[in-house]
């Protein structure tokens, strides 16, 4: 009895201690973030270390949500705001509708995709590591032929071309992490639904999804985020109607000087959603949901 | 239902993929010739040139050992993270919620994030002073090797929680009857997660490793804001590298060639890399 409570005593200690780490480590930055987008210009990178906003400020916040008319209509505007004519809500928007399509497309396509590789073998052992190829290509090699082509398409610069890349560029991610989520159901689950005269997409839909719903939320979390981040191809594809965030916050850097509260407090916007999305998976990471589900 | 994506496949990654083979093999550069196939082709001249390119070379190098520090850390991390959390106490959604939150920071916000926490006026600085008791602030971003390391603190710092996420998910999902069984039978926590847990991990563990060594290998945001390469080459990527020569000099024929040749040798090393996996 003594040993197993030294090692309850030891397995605690260890547990507090990477809890408080990975709070350091994980906030710190985030920490410096926020903070940052409370800070007016001249705190931003100051000759002496701030530990906190000395004199804290919205200015950073209202040039994302307000026009400058309006800004001027209060009497409120300072200097540099006058450089951003149109709010982020745009590219705000364009992300949440580019990210859930593009995530909801990806997921779609490379569920089932993975289930047929999982279950029937589908491409044998060649095809799974062919659609991994397509994420080793360098970005830039992959995007030169996609300008000339999207301008042949007349989809530069519009929701449904990039929607399309974004339901694309990620597959190879949806395929491999879902078919090993798959291969950790054992065969008998499925057998057993197509004995009792299920179709195998209803044996699919109804029987192996539920059971993978956690693998599910894991995955689509990381398709969201990847398309929510993504930089180099909306860079390049986008101009005016379907800027996303990160492309936004490229623009915070002018001529004049980065803005770097401005930045800041878009990129603290920019993780509600992400946040949103990972609180509410949270409760599909349970422990051993297959728990009973084969007997023997 | 390898249908859907065998149509978008084909339409959407087919398509420029054999146009990047042709532009490959062309010295295409769109201000002299507005349209590829106006470019002359010069057939594998490109390919020939690239073992004679010391920044090609240089970056490279840069590259690999950015990924072969940073994935076994980001790994043995996100790893540990995971075993450890997945037990059962108090706050274990918000702890799990907080170790991801780095995963869901803009790259691009990172990057300048960083580069203002790097500064000299910055708070890493200050802190290290505060232990060492030094007095001149550290330029990290000036120094070649302070700068790669501030680089990778960067990703491992963004990336850990992707490790995390998918050996929590595994870790959680692993079916209890054995690792309960080992526990009855007198087998030490250690063992059991030696010879019990590990061996049903293994798939989650390749793939983890694989994916992440694909990603890192396209390191490019955040250096580009952090550092721009510098100081001198010390930071610069090969993705940096591929970035100027297509986007800055417009070289698009060489670009691609370089490319390809990337990815050709991504492709040998990692099917054999990825053996394991495929073993049915």
């Amino acid at each position: 009895m003594k040993k197993i409570s030294i090692d309850k005593v030891l397995s605690n200690t260890t547990r507090t201690l990477v809890v408080i780490g990975t709070i350091l480590f994980a906030l710190f930055p985030i920490y410096w973030a926020l903070t940052m987008s409370f800070k007016p210009a001249d705190e931003w990178a100051p000759s002496t270390v701030h530990w906190w906003p000395w004199s804290p400020t919205i200015n950073n916040y209202l040039p994302l949500f307000f026009s400058r008319e309006t800004l001027i209509d209060w009497g409120t505007i300072i200097g540099w705001q006058m450089a951003f004519p149109e709010t982020a809500v745009k590219a705000i928007t364009n992300s949440l509708v580019l990210g859930i399509g593009g995530t909801t497309l990806a997921m779609f396509i490379g569920t089932t995709a993975a289930y047929a590789m999982s279950r029937y073998r589908a491409g044998g052992n060649v095809m799974p590591y062919m659609f991994l190829t397509f994420r080793m290509l360098p970005p830039i090699a992959i995007m030169i032929p996609v300008v000339v082509w999207f301008s042949t398409l007349r989809f530069m610069d519009t929701h449904h071309g990039m929607m399309l890349l974004y339901g694309l560029f990620p597959v190879p991610f949806v395929i491999w992490l879902m078919k090993s989520f798959f291969d950790e159901i054992p065969k008998e689950i499925d057998e057993a639904a197509l004995i009792d005269g299920c179709s195998p997409a209803s044996t699919f839909v109804k029987v192996v999804l539920p059971l993978v719903r956690a693998g599910l939320a894991v995955t689509a979390l990381f398709i969201f985020i990847i398309n929510w981040s993504e930089l180099m191809v909306a860079l390049t594809l986008t101009s005016r109607n379907a800027v996303t965030i990160p492309v936004q916050i490229g623009l915070y850097s002018t001529d004049a000087g980065f803005l770097y509260g401005v930045m800041a407090a878009l990129g603290m916007i920019a993780i509600i959603p992400t946040l949103v999305f990972g609180l509410a998976i949270q409760r599909y990471l349970v422990r051993g949901f297959t728990f009973g589900a084969v007997k023997g | 239902m390898i249908i859907p994506i065998q149509l978008v496949m084909n339409f959407t990654a087919m398509i420029p993929f054999a146009l990047t083979w042709y532009v490959g093999m062309t010295n295409w550069i769109p201000q002299l010739t507005p349209f590829f196939w106006e470019a002359e082709f010069v057939g594998l001249a490109n390919f020939l040139k690239i073992p004679g390119d010391d920044l090609f070379i240089g970056s490279i190098a840069r590259t690999l050992l950015i990924v072969g520090l940073c994935v076994p850390i980001e790994f043995l991390l996100g790893f540990s993270q995971a075993y450890v959390l997945s037990g059962d106490f108090r706050g274990r959604q918000f702890i799990r919620v907080i170790a991801i939150v780095p995963m869901m920071m803009v790259p691009i916000v990172t990057g300048y994030v960083f580069y203002l926490m790097f500064i000299p006026a910055g708070p890493l600085s200050s802190i290290i002073n505060f232990f060492t008791g030094g007095t001149q602030p550290i330029q990290f971003l000036a120094d070649p090797n302070l700068a790669l390391m501030a680089i990778m603190l960067a990703d491992i710092w963004q990336w850990t929680p992707f490790m995390f996420l998918i050996f929590i998910s595994s870790i959680l999902a692993l079916p209890q009857d054995p690792i309960n069984a080992s526990y009855v039978l007198g087998a030490s926590r250690g063992y059991t997660f030696r010879r019990v847990m590990l061996p049903m991990l293994r798939t989650p563990i390749m793939i983890a490793l694989i994916l992440r060594t694909i990603e890192c290998f396209k390191i490019f945001d955040v250096p580009y804001i952090m550092t721009q390469g510098g100081p001198g080459y010390s930071t610069f990527t090969i993705q940096m590298h591929l970035y100027e020569s297509g986007f800055k000099y417009l070289q698009y024929g060489y670009t691609n060639a370089q490319s390809l040749l990337i990815f050709i040798t991504m492709i040998i090393v990692g099917w054999y890399a990825s053996k394991p996996l495929r073993a049915p």
